[in-house]
C-alpha cells in the first residue's frame, strides 16, 4: 500500500501485524499480582474469586491460562483479520474506483475544432466542451447571421414586396401598354371616334377591349406579384433554413470528429477497466491469501490454546471442584 | 312692200324655272326671269302652284300665333294624330286645336322638332325636356316619366333629333355643340343604359371647329351637318364602332329645318344655295351638288337678311322641295322631277308666303301650318282667295340683239283656268314698266274644244281643262323683249303651255 492507502499491485508484504504467541501467556508474577490486588479489596465480593483464582494458579492453573490467553490472543487475531479484510477491501475499492474513474479527453479536428470532457474537481460534475476554430466560428456567425436574415426576410409581410415586384412588372409592361393606347388613340382619331362614350363599354369598345385586356395583364401582374412574392419568401425561408443548417455544418464536423476519438477513449476506458478488474482481482486474491494465512495462523492459536486448556480442564475436573469454576459460578450466580 | 312678222316661239317658256344669275340677253328662253306661286307640272310647263285650304276652325290655343311645327304621329297599330307647335304650346287635332302641353311644363318657344320612333311621337327643342306621347298614355308627358327612363338630363336636352338606325340622336344643346347622344336600341327613352352613348367630334371638325347643326341618316350613313362642315359617319347601324367616312370643309347647313330626305338624297340649304348628297354607292364618296345654281345670290340674299326661321319639306307626291324663309316671307319651290344640265333644279317661288310649317303625311297630303292654323295644300285658292300667278320670260333678242323688234302680236296658249283674268305683260330694253294686255279666261267649258259631249259621250272624260289661245296685240318697239304673264289664280290651275311672239324686224340699232 501506499500511503494513500491504496494497494500497490507490485507490493507484495502486507503488514498485517506480528503475532508472538508467547505474548498471549501471563506470567506468574501478573497472575499472583492479579490475585493480590483483587484480593486486596476488603470487602469485595470478589476477593474470594481472586483467591481461589490464586490458588488455582498456583495449583497447575498457569498452565491452563495460558491456554486461555492463547485462544484469546486468536479469537482477538480473528477479528483484527477480518478488520483488516475489510479495510484492505475498502482500500481496494477506493483504489479501483480512482483507477474506473473517467479520464478526462480531449478530440481536436483537423480544422482546428475541439471537443473536450472535463470532470469538476469540486462537484465532480462531467461537462464537455466544444469549441470551433476561428475561421469554423467566422463561418457559422456568417451563417447565422444569413439565416436570420433570410428568416427575417421571410418573416416579413408580403405586401410590400409584392408591390415592388408589381412595380417592376408594371415597368416593363407600361410602355408598350403606352404604344398601343397610343396607336389606338391615332387609330380612333382617324376613325373619328376618339369622343366616342358608351354606357356599354365606357369609351369605344376598342377602348374598352384595349382598356380590359390592360386591366386583365395588370391583375395578371399582380396575382403575378403575389405569387412571386409568397415564392420569395417560401426561398427566403428555404435559404435560411440552409443557412442554419450550414451554421450547424461545423460543429456537425467536429462531432462527426469526434466519434473516432470517443470509440478510442471508449476502449481507453474499456481497458482502464479491464485493468481495473484485473487489479482488484489480483488484489482480491492476495487479500484473500493474507487473511487465509492470518486465519491459518489464528486457528493455529486457537488449537494450541485449545489444547492447553483441554489438559487443564480434564485432569481436575474429575477430582475435586476447582474453586477457580466455582469462584466463576458465583460470579455468575 | 310689208316686211314679214317673224315668229317666235316659246315653248313651254320657264320649264327650266327662274334663273337670275345668267345675264337676261344670253339666257336660254327656256327660264324664266319671274316664275312667282308657281311649279312645274307633270308635263314640264310652268303652272300655278296649289293653294292652301285651312282645315283648322278653332284655333283658340294658337291665338295669334303661327303653327311653328307640325308632325303625324302614326304608330304600328295604326293610330294617328297630328301634333303641331305655337303659341308656345304643344297641340293636336287639325279642325280643332287642343293644347296637349304637359301640366306644369312651362315653354317659352316654339322651336320644336318632332320625330316619329318605335310608336311614339319625340318633342325635342333645346333647353326643354323632351317630351313624349304614345296612343297607350293618350297624352303628352315629359320624358323623365316615362317608366324606364333613364339618363334624360339637361345634357341631352338637344335641339336637333333623328330617328334613325333603331335610336334617336340629338345634338345641339345649349353650351356644347359638338356632341352628339344616341338612345339605347328602340328604347328613345333610355339615354345611359343598354348601348346609349355619345360622341364628342370637336376633334373631327375639318376646319378645325364647327357647330352642329343637323343630323341626316343616309345610305348607313350619320351625316352631321355643321354650319361650315359637314361630317359623315358610316356603320351608324352600331354607333359604338361607327367610323368617320368623310368630311366636308366650307359647306354646312343653315338650319336644322331645311334639311328632307328625297329617298335617294338629302338635301339642304348650305349659306350658298340648296345642295344634296348623291349617292354614289360604289366610289363611296360624297360629291356635293349645288341644286340651286340659278337663284344662288337670291338664296343667299335671303339667308343673310332672315331673322325668323327655315322651314322646308319634301313632297313625292308633288315632286317638289319648298324652302321657306318664314321672316321674309318668301318659298322657294324646287322641282325634282329632274335636274338641269348642270344639275341644278328647276325653281320656282312663291313670294308673300304666310306658310310657317309644312308636314307631309303619310297618305300623301300636304299639311300646311300658318297663323290661321293648319291648312292642306290643295285646289287653287289660298284659302278661298285668289293669288297671283307671274311668268316673265327672260329678255328676249330673236337671235339678234342688235336689231330693232316690234311686236305685233303675242298669241299665249294656256291650259286649265276657267274664268280669271289674265295679263300678257311686255317691255322692251330692259325697261320695268310693262304695257299689259289683259283678256278674260273663259269659264270651263263655254269655248273649250274639249270635254264637250258628242252623241253623249265624252270625248275626255275626267278633266275640265280647258286649253285658251289668245292672239294680243302688242304695241312698241325695241331690242329686247321682255313677255310675260299674270294671272289670278282662283280655283283653276293655270298652266302656259306656249307663247308664241310675232314680230316685225326692223333696222340695226
Amino acid at each position: 500500500m501506499d500511503e494513500d492507502g491504496i494497494i500497490d499491485p507490485n507490493q507484495t508484504d502486507y503488514n498485517i501485524g506480528t503475532f508472538n504467541p508467547m505474548d498471549a501467556v501471563m506470567s506468574e508474577e501478573a497472575i499472583a499480582n492479579l490475585g493480590t490486588s483483587i484480593a486486596g479489596e476488603e470487602g469485595n465480593p470478589l476477593s474470594g474469586l481472586l483467591s481461589g483464582i490464586g490458588s488455582f494458579l498456583s495449583g497447575g492453573g498457569a498452565q491452563g491460562l495460558a491456554g486461555i490467553g492463547l485462544l484469546l490472543n486468536a479469537y482477538n487475531r480473528l477479528g483484527g483479520i477480518g478488520e483488516e479484510g475489510l479495510r484492505l477491501g475498502q482500500d481496494l475499492a477506493t483504489t479501483q474506483m480512482e483507477q474506473a474513474a473517467f479520464r478526462p479527453y480531449t478530440v481536436t479536428t483537423a480544422t482546428g475544432g475541439q471537443f473536450g470532457t472535463q470532470i469538476d474537481p469540486t462537484t465532480g460534475q462531467l461537462s464537455t466542451t466544444m469549441a470551433m476554430s476561428p475561421q469554423e466560428q467566422a463561418f457559422q456567425q456568417q451563417m447565422f447571421g444569413g439565416a436570420g436574415q433570410f428568416f427575417d426576410q421571410a418573416a416579413m409581410p408580403t405586401g410590400d414586396r409584392e408591390a415592388a415586384i408589381f412595380e417592376r412588372m408594371r415597368a416593363t409592361m407600361s410602355p408598350e401598354e403606352q404604344r398601343q393606347r397610343l396607336a389606338l388613340e391615332e387609330r380612333l382619331a382617324a376613325q373619328g371616334r376618339l369622343g366616342v362614350r358608351t354606357a356599354q363599354f365606357g369609351g369605344a369598345p376598342e377602348q374598352f377591349a384595349l382598356a380590359q385586356a390592360q386591366e386583365e395583364a395588370r391583375n395578371r401582374a399582380m396575382l403575378s406579384a403575389m405569387q412571386q412574392a409568397r415564392q420569395e419568401q417560401a426561398q427566403q425561408a428555404a435559404l435560411g433554413q440552409q443557412y442554419l443548417g450550414a451554421s450547424y455544418l461545423p460543429q456537425q464536423q467536429m462531432l462527426a470528429a469526434f466519434a473516432p476519438g470517443q470509440t478510442a477513449a471508449a476502449q481507453q476506458q474499456q481497458a482502464q477497466l479491464y485493468g481495473t478488474g484485473l487489479f482488484g482481482e489480483a488484489t482480491a486474491s492476495g487479500i484473500d491469501a493474507l487473511l487465509a494465512s492470518g486465519l491459518g495462523q489464528a486457528n493455529l492459536m486457537g488449537e494450541a490454546g485449545t489444547g492447553l486448556l483441554s489438559g487443564l480442564f480434564g485432569a481436575r475436573s474429575s477430582t475435586a471442584t476447582n474453586p477457580f469454576f466455582s469462584a466463576l459460578a458465583d460470579l455468575a450466580s | 312692200m310689208a316686211q314679214q312678222l317673224s315668229s317666235i316661239n316659246l315653248v313651254a317658256p320657264a320649264f327650266k324655272g327662274v334663273n337670275t344669275e345668267d345675264s337676261p340677253i344670253a339666257q336660254d328662253p327656256s327660264f324664266a326671269e319671274v316664275a312667282d306661286n308657281a311649279v312645274i307640272d307633270k308635263r314640264g310647263r310652268i303652272a300655278s302652284r296649289k293653294g292652301y285650304d285651312v282645315i283648322t276652325t278653332t284655333k283658340t290655343e294658337l291665338g295669334s300665333d303661327s303653327i311653328r311645327a307640325i308632325r303625324e304621329f302614326r304608330d304600328s297599330s295604326g293610330n294617328t294624330e297630328i301634333f303641331s307647335v305655337g303659341n308656345n304650346k304643344i297641340l293636336s287635332g287639325t279642325t280643332t286645336l287642343v293644347d296637349e302641353t304637359p301640366a306644369s311644363y312651362s315653354i317659352t318657344a316654339d322651336n320644336w322638332k318632332m320625330v316619329n320612333f318605335n310608336d311614339k311621337i319625340y318633342f325635342f327643342q333645346r333647353g326643354y325636356e323632351p317630351l313624349v306621347y304614345d296612343n297607350t298614355g293618350g297624352s303628352v308627358v315629359k320624358l323623365s316619366t316615362v317608366t324606364g327612363a333613364a339618363g334624360v338630363t339637361s345634357a341631352m336636352y338637344g335641339n336637333e333629333v333623328l330617328s334613325a338606325y333603331g335610336r334617336l340622336w340629338t345634338a345641339d344643346f345649349s353650351s356644347d355643340k359638338s356632341t352628339i347622344y344616341w338612345s339605347d336600341l328602340l328604347i328613345g327613352h333610355d339615354w345611359s343604359g343598354g348601348t346609349s352613348g355619345s360622341i364628342d367630334i370637336s376633334k373631327v371638325w375639318p376646319d378645325g371647329y364647327d357647330e352642329i347643326v343637323a343630323l341626316a341618316a343616309h345610305n348607313g350613313l350619320l351625316v352631321i351637318f355643321g354650319q361650315h362642315s359637314i361630317v359623315v359617319y358610316q356603320g351608324a347601324e352600331a354607333p359604338a364602332t361607327m367610323s368617320l367616312s368623310d368630311t366636308v370643309a366650307g359647306v354646312g347647313c343653315v338650319d336644322r329645318d331645311t334639311v328632307q330626305h328625297t329617298g335617294t338624297d338629302v338635301l339642304f340649304l348650305s349659306h350658298t344655295g340648296l345642295r344634296s348628297f348623291g349617292r354614289t354607292i360604289q366610289q363611296k364618296s360624297m360629291p356635293l351638288q349645288t341644286l340651286s345654281k340659278t337663284i344662288t345670290k337670291d338664296l343667299i340674299a335671303l339667308i343673310q337678311n332672315e331673322s325668323s326661321f327655315y322651314r322646308s319639306v319634301y313632297s313625292p307626291e308633288e315632286n317638289f322641295y319648298l324652302l321657306t324663309f318664314v321672316g321674309q316671307s318668301t318659298t322657294y319651290c324646287f322641282d325634282l322631277r329632274g335636274a338641269l344640265e348642270d344639275g341644278s333644279l328647276r325653281v320656282t317661288r312663291w313670294p308673300s308666303s304666310v306658310f310657317t310649317s309644312y308636314e307631309r303625311l303619310q297618305s300623301g297630303e300636304l299639311y300646311i301650318g300658318s297663323d290661321q292654323g293648319i291648312s292642306e295644300y290643295k285646289d287653287y285658292q289660298d284659302n278661298g282667295e285668289s293669288f297671283r300667278f307671274k311668268y316673265y320670260s327672260p329678255s328676249l333678242t330673236f337671235g339678234d340683239a342688235s336689231k330693232l323688234k316690234f311686236i305685233k302680236k303675242i298669241k299665249p296658249t294656256i291650259v286649265g283656268a276657267s274664268g280669271e283674268v289674265a295679263s300678257i305683260k311686255f317691255a322692251y330694253d330692259f325697261d320695268e314698266t310693262y304695257r299689259s294686255v289683259a283678256f278674260n279666261v273663259p269659264s270651263s267649258g263655254a269655248g273649250a274644244e274639249f270635254n264637250v259631249a258628242q252623241f253623249n259621250i265624252d270625248e275626255y272624260s275626267g278633266t275640265t281643262q280647258q286649253v285658251v289661245r289668245k292672239a294680243l296685240n302688242a304695241t312698241g318697239s325695241g331690242s329686247t323683249v321682255v313677255v310675260g304673264l299674270e294671272a289670278d289664280i282662283d280655283g283653276n290651275a293655270l298652266s302656259l303651255q306656249e307663247i308664241n311672239i310675232l314680230a316685225l324686224v326692223g333696222k340695226t340699232v
